[in-house]
């Protein structure tokens, strides 16, 4: 089995009148045992150029994943402070990631449609994106009949 | 302003054939500026006895403050366990009714799973904000599962 470690570290001196400190490491394990994820997307970079909203992580169209368990990560590698992207699950908006801003969760995407991840790019004159997913599901990307 | 960065590293040496380093900082911004983020709800540090769904992060006006929506906010969140069988799952969308139900986050009752914290997971997404996108956490089991989550919002 891999060995996949995720350690994040959030730190501020004048958020508040005393330090914030925040350092968490852990290892990507499949559901509800201590052996780790073994399959990636790898790390995708794209350029988009439109505005047109894209699942970086199809499910394949009628199987589910509901027993695995899975990590996602993307990053908006704008410069430019105003440019963001919209990302959803669903139809729900999780929030946005503007230029620099990366995000990283779990992911347990079900049947097709109903949880896929969506992003919604800001603006279609170009801007770099990055998203990796680390999962041991059986049935997503890259062979699915999405829209 | 305030300068709060959050920085990941992901690392494997036998994931792929090759070895994975992903490293990538960033500095939690107000949205389309380059000024900092500024308020936050602190560290909030919560202890759940039963597997009831509950709101973890309600939108609107709260005691730390009302967070404007489709905004730069961040959300962090750990699971404070050891545990490799139980978990919280993490939902979006509204709690209010409907809990036995997962449907599309267009109505005023329904959400959707993001997936899983097991023992020691955590998360950092960022946060929209909008009426029915509350945060829920749904713990596995009865036993008490302690979660921790910050918000830092505009």
């Amino acid at each position: 089995m891999a060995t996949t470690t995720a350690t994040v570290g959030i730190n501020s001196s004048d958020l508040t009148d005393d330090t914030l400190s925040i350092n968490v490491s852990k290892q990507c394990y499949k559901a509800g045992t201590t052996l780790g994820l073994d399959q990636t997307t790898g790390l995708n970079r794209l350029y988009v150029t439109a505005t047109q909203q894209f699942d970086p992580f199809p499910v394949v169209k009628g199987t589910t994943n509901a027993a695995e368990n899975g990590k996602v990560y993307i990053a908006n590698l704008s410069t430019t402070d105003t440019e963001y992207i919209i990302v959803g699950i669903g139809d729900a908006v999780i929030g946005r990631l503007y230029a620099g801003d990366w995000m990283w969760m779990p992911w347990s995407p079900k049947a097709q449609h109903v949880n896929d991840i969506e992003i919604t790019p800001s603006v279609a004159t170009g801007m770099h994106v990055e998203f990796m997913a680390i999962h041991n599901f059986a049935n997503i990307y890259p062979d699915s009949a999405d829209s | 302003m305030a300068t709060i960065n959050a920085t990941i590293a992901i690392n494997s040496g036998d994931l792929t054939s090759s070895p994975i380093s992903i490293n990538n900082t960033m500095t939690m911004m107000k949205a389309g500026t380059c000024h900092g983020l500024e308020n936050t709800s602190g560290l909030v540090r919560r202890s759940f006895t039963a597997t009831t769904l509950v709101d973890l992060v309600t939108v609107g006006a709260q005691m730390y403050g009302t967070p404007t929506a489709s905004k730069a906010n961040k959300l962090y969140i750990k699971n404070t366990g050891t545990s490799t069988t139980d978990y919280v799952d993490i939902l979006i969308g509204d709690s209010e009714t409907d809990s036995g139900e997962e449907l599309l986050a267009t109505g005023g009752n329904s959400k959707i799973t993001l997936g899983r914290l097991y023992g020691g997971d955590w998360m950092l997404i960022p946060f929209e904000g909008t009426s029915n996108n509350d945060i829920m956490v749904a713990p596995s089991t009865a036993e008490t599962t302690t979660v921790e989550w910050m918000l830092f919002f505009e």
